[in-house]
């Protein structure tokens, strides 16, 4: 009798109702599969793309960091060609001052960092700021006529703008 | 993958703009690199003498040879029917700030790498519909589908993650940048914010100090050297520049010095700028700026109808609110230290790409992580009274199970209803479904044992199953979406719970005090008349049936007329069962007496770790209606 009722049970197993129940099991396995692949390949898309966020932040970071510490020495490069200006008017020897002024260059110039060249030029805003303007009929109008701040570039990005004074007729 | 949306802070005198990375909110730089002053995007529009449109950075470094086609501060004429006139051509206000958002968009795009198309943009919280229509309508020129326009100090509190609080507070929030002072008070309640008052000063802000800084070291080298450094733009600019240095510098350290080497000449040689600034001097320079802004939050508060004791926050926004003076002088003002942890020149930008990143969808699995059961859900029992499962503000996932058993003699069904809410009694809830667990063996009341769970999945999907222990035959019900009952019905059901506290404590026990006086009737018949039938002298079983009877009349009576009844049948089969233990001294272990059955019914209900503190009381209230 029992084997009986186990083989009712096997045969009610293949009927339709249950085929169904099997197949929306296996939909349902599938979508839970293909939602799961999904998330896997979106954690490792993310991760990857991390890896190249970091590296950029990394070096982006890096370079914040020199430029400031860069600005902040050329604050004390400019000290020095202002002390030659102030000495030589005086008629003082500056040729050790000179020479410290030249070991700064190189360095800035090792790190690729370039002075913008303003005066006598066409007032630019990419790379100048100008501070006021000042009447010459004889020059060009826009024409920069003094820096009252000198203006740095790195690579192609501006480090500091050049700060000038600008003719108007 | 989500489209990406960027959050913009379109600000005055300088805008600032961010995108969710990673989950985090970062700041989108300018091509150009960032300003000394904090904020990438400089509001400033210009138009060259040979036409070429300048925007941002370059536009405010030509604008002083270029005043008649530079344009600032558009963001102070929008919604207003005015027109800008640039070399013949007419522009409204809302196409200059498409200008500075087009400009956005571009460096945006440079920065992640993806087409920008929508946005989220801040407006002050004083702007009105035509201001707003306005900015969105700039967003539309630039080619940026604004979707969402939040209010600035509502962002600040989203970058300091206010709205994730369960708490309803007020939010002061004291926006003090380079040229603008706005204090805006807000309520917040169930992660809405609104607005109940503002108030400001439009010619206050961080460039006042600057000045007065500035101001104070020409003034020390005038008293020192006697030269007027003030119309030597070189030397002015110099010290402009480090005098900004050492502002900022005063934040952390309590003493900094001003050097600027051969700032001038005459006749006895080259002259040197040295000043020494402390901490104490620069807030005694900027002191009489600071307290300017003590009536903008008095107004605010006025405006409000509230007083100080009342803020729970402070958000602190711009540059200047990073200087101890004026941090202090908002703690001071309301009584209060503000949020920390984010850099206040950011908040606003970073809190409009946190809702861009949840309207995007960046943030949603942070946010399902994060979910709650709203209210408490939980089964019906006998007498109508709501048997709790999953307390609120439970986090999901979560799983919790209880064992119940059956209210009446030969039960082989039970009715699983379950509901929603706060309230002791089913009627006062929600019903969320029901469903049936049938082929109970027969059995009597308080045998069997039916085991309840509750599973919600991280979706608010609640399972639950009901499985008889006996015979391992179980019945489920799926019932979805659990937590999306809307902000408003949640609040409702919390309130009615907290407004009807006392009503429904008596409700629950007059039905308490019923179940119990029911079950006691049902095990002392069961004695009387079964278990001790022959061992119980007649007299007294004259007096248990009467008790019993007047008991059963009572249970139409109110709670306390019940309660009299049961204590007085309780005394009765006390004083029986302690004369027939007396009398029989059986080994132990071989107990049986009435007592002990209804302790058996609690051991059965023990199986469920949770209950066990409270089965004794509970015992009778857990049987599941039939």
């Amino acid at each position: 009798m029992s084997e009986n009722k186990e083989s009712t049970n096997e045969e009610k197993i293949e009927s339709g109702d249950n085929l169904d129940i099997i197949d929306d099991g296996i939909k349902k396995l599938q979508e839970e599969n293909s939602d799961l692949k999904d998330k896997w390949q979106r954690a490792l898309a993310d991760y990857q793309n991390l890896e190249r966020r970091t590296q950029v932040e990394i070096s982006q970071r890096v370079s914040s960091k020199t430029n400031d510490l860069l600005l902040n020495f050329i604050n004390i490069y400019e000290d020095f060609v202002r002390a030659e200006n102030s000495l030589s008017k005086e008629k003082i020897d500056t040729s050790g001052i000179i020479a410290v002024i030249k070991n700064m260059e190189s360095l800035l110039f090792e790190n690729n960092i370039k002075p913008i060249d303003a005066i006598g030029k066409i007032f630019d805003p990419q790379i100048h700021e100008a501070v006021s303007m000042i009447v010459n009929e004889t020059l060009d109008e826009g024409t920069i006529t003094q820096e009252v701040s000198k203006g740095y570039i790195s690579g192609k990005a501006i480090l500091k703008p050049s700060k000038v004074i600008v003719s108007k007729k | 993958m989500a489209e990406k949306i960027i959050g913009i802070d379109l600000g005055t005198s300088n805008s600032a703009a961010s995108v969710m990375q990673g989950g985090k909110p970062t700041l989108i730089p300018a091509a150009e690199g960032t300003t000394v002053a904090g904020k990438a995007f400089p509001s400033v529009v210009a138009f060259s003498k040979d036409g070429e449109l300048l925007v941002g950075e370059p536009a405010r470094r030509q604008a002083v040879t270029n005043p008649e086609n530079t344009i600032r501060e558009a963001k102070r004429k929008m919604g207003e029917d005015f027109l800008y006139k640039i070399q013949g051509k007419e522009y409204k206000p809302q196409q200059i700030s498409a200008f500075i958002l087009q400009k956005i968009k571009r460096d945006a795009e440079a920065f992640t790498g993806d087409t920008i198309n929508k946005a989220v943009i801040t407006v002050p919280a004083y702007f009105n519909d035509n201001q707003r229509q306005a900015t969105k309508d700039a967003g539309t020129i630039a080619g940026l589908e604004v979707v969402r326009i939040i209010n600035e100090p509502t962002a600040a509190s989203l970058a300091f993650g206010l709205d994730k609080s369960k708490e309803d507070m007020k939010i002061l929030v004291f926006d003090f940048g380079g040229g603008t002072l706005d204090v805006t008070i807000m309520e917040m309640g169930g992660g809405v914010f609104e607005v109940m008052s503002t108030s400001g000063d439009t010619k206050l802000g961080g460039a006042d100090m600057d000045q007065a800084i500035i101001d104070y070291v020409i003034d020390e080298f005038r008293k020192k050297e006697g030269i007027d450094l003030s119309s030597d733009s070189t030397a002015v600019t110099r010290i402009k520049e480090a005098g900004e240095k050492a502002k900022i510098e005063l934040s952390t350290v309590m003493e900094t010095d001003v050097n600027l080497p051969f700032i001038a000449q005459d006749s006895s040689g080259a002259k040197n700028l040295e000043v020494k600034i402390t901490r104490a001097k620069l807030d005694d320079l900027v002191n009489p700026i600071v307290q300017r802004c003590k009536s903008s939050i008095d107004k605010a508060l006025e405006d409000a109808k509230i007083s100080t004791s009342d803020i729970t926050k402070i958000v602190l926004i711009g540059g200047p609110t990073r200087m101890p003076i004026v941090k202090k002088f908002v703690s001071d003002s309301v009584g209060k230290d503000g949020e920390s942890g984010v850099d206040p020149m950011e908040a606003v930008a970073f809190g409009a790409a946190v809702q861009a990143g949840i309207i995007a969808g960046d943030v949603t699995s942070d946010i399902v992580l994060l979910d709650v059961t709203p209210l408490t859900l939980g089964i019906e029992t006998l007498g109508g009274v709501r048997e709790p499962i999953i307390e609120r503000n439970t986090t999901i996932p979560t799983s919790k199970d209880k064992t119940f058993t059956t209210a009446a003699d030969s039960q082989t069904a039970v009715t699983i209803n379950v509901v929603q809410g706060e309230r002791p009694m089913v009627a006062d809830n929600v019903s969320l479904g029901t469903f049936n667990l049938t082929d109970i063996p027969p059995a009597p009341r308080g045998v069997p044992q039916i085991n309840v769970k509750f599973d919600i999945d991280a979706n608010g999907i609640l399972n639950v199953t009901a499985k008889d222990l006996g015979t391992g035959k179980d019945a489920k019900i799926t019932i979805q979406s659990t937590t999306k009952m809307s902000d408003d019905e949640i609040k409702k059901m919390q309130e009615d719970a907290e407004g009807h506290a006392e009503e429904d404590k008596k409700k629950k026990e007059s039905v308490d005090i019923k179940n119990e006086a029911e079950s006691f009737i049902y095990t002392t018949e069961k004695l009387v008349n079964q278990d001790l039938k022959d061992k119980i002298p007649q007299e007294k079983g004259i007096q248990i049936t009467d008790a019993i009877k007047e008991l059963k009349d009572s249970l139409s009576q109110d709670s306390e007329q019940i309660k009299q009844k049961l204590e007085a049948l309780k005394t009765i089969v006390n004083e029986v069962t302690t004369e027939l233990y007396k009398n029989t001294s059986p080994p132990p272990g071989e107990q049986q007496s009435g007592e002990q059955q209804s302790g058996e019914q609690q051991s059965g209900e023990q199986q469920s770790g949770e209950q066990q503190s409270d089965a004794n009381s509970e015992q009778k209230s857990e049987n599941t209606s039939s």
